[in-house]
């Protein structure tokens, strides 16, 4: 569960990115957060992996407070949430394997345990064939389907992708979704920020409308309205 | 493998990627690094073959005192006593008059003039001498004056400076010496200065290169310890091989110069000071220092580095 109460960020003096924010999410849900560029989407993600601190309110993931997390508390929290971005944020110079080993290095898993769980994550994205490529050889779609496979390295149980079909064509963007709905399906809760309406009118899922930081809507089964 | 031991292995792993990536920039870091020692090393080093020498020829200088002719060898020991019992006098030796004799015939043993002249005489021509040899040269004035009191007068003839041209020679090395030593204190100081200002500016640059990595580490959760570990164990690297550079260069050269500088500066038949066999005695020591100073550099300028450039 993670919940949002009275959330507000602001960076600069005047305009409040996020303006009193409430919001629940129960454990397993896909919630699409949806509003115009500029609205607060990428701004609520980046409290949750608390790449940003929130300037007032409360937010709890799991019955953990994270609102005044500490600098050496952050990697605990990051390695519980995965994210993905439009730019997929893939080390150019390694390859697919390396990409996604890195990440389980980095958080101190044993090499062995790399080594078995890679191929699985790799499988999981439809990717095993291109387990020795380098990002530049792939298309964006594939890009995208590396990164995801990156963020489920720990075996998040939150997964953030913001824009993640931003850079993508509408079959690309709809195989990605696809991959999300399957990841969501084995547990993890997925928030997916986008201003796509089409995958989110077929989603058919949860949707948060946001504008101006301020939460406009929140529908199950919600569609793209603006 | 503890989840520490591997982090430690992958941290030490990037740190040599860095250092690779980047492997120009680390080795200017490295040669001015190895400068910086050497140039500390030749410091200390000319300390200690001062001060060696300084020492030497401090021990050839003496006071020497001559005895009217008259003097009778028992108050010239109780002089000799007396004196010795002074906390600023090292040493105080006796050349009785007919010592006097024997080391001057000794000494023109194949001159036959001489030897035929001193048969001629009938007293001993040559008075007793003291020879003084202060713990300190700055005593000498001091003790000189003390001979000059009034009971000393009816016995002493003369108080001399054995060898005033040695006396000048040693207010020179210590000057000398004196200068080394603050010379030492500000060249290590600038270089030490320098080698932090460049290793900063190196790590600098290699956070950036790395800001890519560095991104994606802290997106997946990487502890700081790895996102920082690597640029401070690669600095330290650099320092230890420098060390290792340094040590071997500054060895090497003197072994080669010691035993020109040992006949140079020392008397021969002695068994000479050796500034190569001081530097093997205290190897633990010359290499403990370049370890502390380098080591010490690197961790400043990489723990300032990483604080400045990988904040979160
Ligand atoms: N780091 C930042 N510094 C200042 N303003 C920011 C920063 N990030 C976002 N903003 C502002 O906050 C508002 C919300 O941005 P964002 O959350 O990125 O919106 P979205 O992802 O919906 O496009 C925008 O007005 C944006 O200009
Ligand atoms: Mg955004």
């Amino acid at each position: 569960m993670i919940s949002f109460t009275n959330v507000s960020k602001v960076y600069g003096p005047e305009s409040a990115a996020l303006d009193e924010v409430s919001l629940e999410i129960p454990t397993g849900d896909f919630v699409s957060i949806v509003g115009q560029s500029g609205a607060g989407k990428s701004t609520l993600l980046k409290l949750l992996s608390a790449e940003e601190a929130a300037s007032t309110g409360e937010i709890i993931i799991d019955g953990w407070d994270i609102t005044n997390i500490r600098r050496w508390q952050i990697p605990h929290l990051r390695r519980q949430i995965g994210v993905v971005f439009q730019d997929f944020k893939l080390l150019q110079k390694r390859t697919v394997l390396e990409n996604v080993a890195f990440a389980m290095e980095v958080g101190g898993a044993p090499t062995k345990e790399i080594r078995d769980t890679v191929p699985h994550i790799l499988k999981l994205v439809n990717l095993l064939d291109k387990a020795e490529s380098y990002p530049t050889e792939m298309s964006g779609g594939e890009k995208q389907r590396v990164a995801i496979a990156r963020a489920l390295a720990y075996k998040p149980q939150i997964l953030l992708a913001d824009e993640p079909t931003g850079n993508l064509d509408a079959l690309h963007s709809w195989d990605i979704v696809q991959l999300l709905i399957k990841i969501n399906k084995l547990g993890t809760t997925v928030l997916l920020a986008t201003h796509n309406d089409d995958i989110v009118n077929a989603l058919k899922k949860r949707v948060v409308t946001i504008s101006q930081g301020k939460v406009v809507s929140d529908q199950q089964d919600g569609t793209y309205k603006l | 493998m503890s989840t520490l031991g591997i982090s430690f292995a992958r941290i030490t792993r990037t740190a040599f990627v860095n250092f690779w990536r980047n492997i120009w920039l680390s080795v200017a870091t490295m040669v001015i690094m190895i400068i910086t020692l050497l140039m500390i090393s030749f410091l200390y080093f000319a300390n200690v073959f001062g001060s060696e020498v300084l020492q030497t020829i401090e021990q050839k200088v003496d006071l020497s005192v001559t005895f009217k002719e008259d003097v009778q060898d028992q108050y010239i020991t109780t002089i000799a006593d007396e004196l010795k019992l002074r906390d600023d006098i090292a040493d105080v030796r006796v050349i009785s008059s007919d010592r006097a004799l024997e080391i001057f015939r000794a000494r023109h043993a194949d001159d036959p003039l001489i030897e035929e002249s001193l048969q001629e005489l009938e007293d001993n021509p040559l008075p007793a001498n003291l020879f003084i040899v202060a713990t300190d040269p700055q005593h000498y004035a001091n003790i000189a004056k003390h001979l000059e009191a009034e009971k000393y007068s009816p016995f002493i003839d003369q108080v001399d400076f054995e060898n005033t041209e040695t006396e000048r020679v040693v207010e020179k090395l210590i000057a000398y010496t004196t200068s080394v030593k603050n010379g030492a204190l500000v060249v290590t100081g600038l270089f030490s200065l320098l080698v932090v200002l460049i290793m900063f500016n190196t790590l600098r640059l290699a956070i950036y290169s790395f800001r890519e990595e560095i991104d994606i580490m802290r997106l997946v959760g990487a502890s700081r310890w790895f996102v920082q570990g690597p640029f401070i164990i690669e600095a330290i690297l650099v320092a230890l091989v420098a060390v290792v550079i340094s040590s071997a260069i500054s060895f090497a050269t003197l072994r080669a110069i010691s035993p020109t500088l040992s006949t140079y500066f020392f008397d021969v038949q002695q068994s000479p000071f050796s500034i190569y066999d001081y530097a093997v005695t205290n190897i633990e020591s010359v290499i403990g220092l370049q370890v502390v100073l380098a080591v010490g550099l690197a961790g400043i300028s990489s723990l300032v580095a990483v604080r400045r450039y990988l904040r979160n």
